[in-house]
């Protein structure tokens, strides 16, 4: 005990002596952090809450130029221009300004939209009511078909595009409808004129109300903030892994590591007290990152970081991480030879890792084969636990899983280097 | 029962390294008696540093058996480990803490503590003559300094034998005569002493004994003032091992 009690200090005072190294092991995951949420906080607003700058040219000036005006106007996505500097926007100019760069999007509806839209409705009714001689209505049967030009910025993400492209789909789709039954009621008048017009009411049978699903009563809006805080927090605690490498590497370099293998203390030991001030790190880490998240991120437009009910699990859960990680140092660290090799095979995976738990792009839009392998990933189990317990409102039973997993993992890696290192005695 | 004056004993020792072919020792026998300064002696590779490390416990051999005062690594190898003391040729100290926090730490793992342990440091210190510079961090101290604190590091729990890797090189000569004239001193109170050096003339006067390896195999042993009677056309050690081990460079 007593060598462990020493071993711990020793490594304490190595690390807080390191002044510049204690500063990036701190305030680098925090720059970290708070640079991916920004970043990311615009990518999540691209489809909730940004309002992105979009071209009208109405030509049509009639129902659908309004409806699709309207519609747009009234949406909370879009920001509406139609004129610059005073002077109405024509197509070529939007076409121009899309090419530019300077707008993602420009809606072109083309003159007598409107009365295409009007004749096929017209179509279709003549052909329904067509043994009946309504004198009101016109004989055309031929469709016309209306062509809304849409320019778009190449660099528009897909579900931008997507999601432009069924808002104008129903504003046009609502206006087809409506045309349709006010042509149909004024038929209908022409064949019973003693009968009173039926006046159009826009009526929505089938609401659509979104709730978060949620094991907790107190329901955790999902955020940027409650997104990318345990994402990034995972994968900046992961990167523990690259001192505590350097420390075992620097021990042996040194020659230290040479006097403590001729020592009582053994190999397990010197191990453990480096796992438990590095655990201290990660788990620091961890908490001045959630303070970022609930206290700073406010104050720079950012949404607050809901930490939820279940504070004993999210302790676990950092510790078993904090394991994890460290646990992983310790076997990259015993087994690699120089600090280079170290530190470009521990960076690279721990990218690898990020990649395959899902930092970057949620892992149920990934190829079926790297989903089975991404089920590999620690900072995929990580990130699981931390969404569990920020997202979905998990409790300590949600998460035994993932922590169970992290444990076994931390486990593993320390036979490894235990193993390694009674290999090395062989040699 | 007769007593045994034998602290280490190597029987039929040989090491092979992974993937080499050549023995790096060879069927080496070796006994060392209490209370001797035994030198090792060889040029690079000759296999001085790999016996080192096997006396030390850092690897096994291939073959063979290896006795620490009666015992075996296999069986016990934290009491071999509690009764030596190693003195590793590079500065095995961290820079970032002081004298004193060093000394404390190796102390605390070799089960040293309280009272006991303060006193040690406080008395290692000042035999070497350090103890103003007892709480100054290792990084400021000279080479000589940083070799002193080396050199207490492994004696700081009075072990029964002392492993010296090259302990006196890059010091200056005031260095030097300090540090050996207290290994002495050491010796003389009981302890056992295994030196590995290039320094000739320093073995020939420090050792009581000495064994000449070159090739992973003892060329010849005894002590340095027999080793230099039996070859009266030698008058130093320097000469007789250039004699044994030949003139042609050698590569680590």
């Amino acid at each position: 005990m007593l060598q462990l009690l020493s071993s711990i200090y020793k490594e304490l005072l190595v690390l807080i002596r390191d002044r510049a190294g204690l500063a990036i092991l701190f305030i680098m995951p925090l720059v970290l952090i708070l640079i991916m949420t920004l970043i990311q906080d615009a990518t999540f607003r691209t489809v909730k809450e940004v309002n992105i700058s979009m071209i009208l040219v109405n030509n049509d000036k009639d129902s659908l130029g309004e409806a699709i005006s309207k519609g747009l106007y009234a949406s909370e996505y879009f920001q509406i221009v139609e004129e610059i500097d005073g002077e109405k926007i024509t197509s070529d100019m939007a076409k121009e300004l899309v090419a530019k760069g300077d707008y993602k999007i420009g809606i072109i509806i083309p003159e007598r939209a409107t009365d295409a839209i009007r004749g096929n409705v017209n179509a279709l009714i003549n052909k329904s009511f067509k043994s009946f001689n309504i004198p009101g209505v016109k004989k055309r049967t031929k469709k016309s078909t209306v062509n809304v030009t849409i320019y778009i910025d190449p660099a528009t993400s897909q579900s931008f595009k997507n999601m432009v492209l069924s808002s104008l789909k129903e504003f046009t789709s609502q206006l087809e409808i409506e045309m349709f039954f006010k042509n149909f009621s004024e038929a209908m008048a022409q064949m019973m004129p003693d009968q009173k017009p039926v006046k159009f009411e826009s009526f929505e049978t089938i609401k659509y109300q979104e709730v978060y699903a949620s094991t907790t009563k107190d329901e955790m809006l999902p955020n940027s903030v409650q997104h990318n805080v345990p994402a990034w927090t995972m994968f900046a605690m992961f990167f523990i892994v690259l001192p505590l490498a350097g420390n075992i590497i620097k021990e042996r370099d040194d020659g230290s590591a040479f006097r403590l293998k001729t020592m009582p203390g053994s190999f397990v030991t010197v191990m453990f007290s480096k796992i438990f001030v590095f655990l201290g790190v990660a788990f620091l880490q961890f908490i001045l990152m959630l303070l970022v998240g609930v206290y700073i991120m406010p104050l720079m437009g950012l949404p607050q970081l809901e930490i939820g009910p279940h504070k004993i699990a999210l302790g676990v859960m950092a510790l078993a991480s904090g394991l994890a990680a460290t646990g992983y140092g310790v076997a990259l660290g015993t087994i690699a030879t120089t600090h280079e090799q170290a530190a470009t095979f521990g960076a690279v995976s721990i990218i690898i890792f990020a990649a395959l738990g899902g930092i970057w792009v949620p892992v149920y839009v990934m190829p079926h084969t790297i989903r089975i392998i991404s089920q590999f990933s620690p900072l995929h189990w990580g990130l699981n636990g931390f969404y569990d317990i920020f997202l979905r409102g998990g409790d300590l039973v949600v998460v035994a899983a993932e922590t169970a997993k992290l444990l076994i993992f931390f486990i593993f890696m320390l036979l490894i280097a235990i193993v390694y290192n009674n290999y090395t005695k062989t040699k | 029962m007769q007593e045994n004056n034998h602290i280490i004993e190597l029987k039929y020792l040989t090491k092979y390294y992974k993937g080499s072919g050549v023995p790096a020792i060879d069927n080496i026998n070796l006994t060392i008696n209490k209370g001797e300064i035994y030198g090792l002696l060889g040029p690079n590779g000759a296999g001085k540093t790999t016996t080192i490390s096997i006396l030390c416990g850092l690897f096994g051999p291939t073959s063979g058996n290896v006795f620490i005062d009666g015992m075996e690594y296999q069986h016990s190898a934290d009491k071999i480990r509690n009764i030596i003391g190693v003195v590793p040729q590079e500065i095995a100290l961290y820079p970032s803490l002081t004298a004193r926090e060093n000394l404390t730490f190796f102390g605390h793992m070799y089960g040293l503590k309280g009272k006991y342990l303060k006193n040690r440091i406080d008395e290692c210190l000042k035999l070497f003559g350090l103890e103003k510079n007892a709480n100054r961090r290792i990084k400021t101290f000279s080479g000589g300094m940083k070799r002193r604190i080396n050199l207490i590091a492994g004696i700081l729990h009075k072990p029964k034998i002392i492993f010296l890797d090259e302990p006196t090189v890059g010091v200056d000569v005031q260095s030097r005569s300090v540090i050996l004239e207290h290994l002495r001193k050491i010796n003389k109170e009981g302890t056992t002493i295994i030196y590995t050096s290039h320094h000739m003339e320093e073995a020939e006067n420090f050792c009581s004994q000495v064994a000449i390896i070159d090739k992973g195999n003892i060329l010849t042993e005894g002590k340095p003032k027999d080793l230099i009677a039996r070859k009266p056309e030698y008058t130093d050690l320097e000469s007789i091992f250039l004699h044994i081990t030949g003139r042609a460079l050698r590569d680590e």
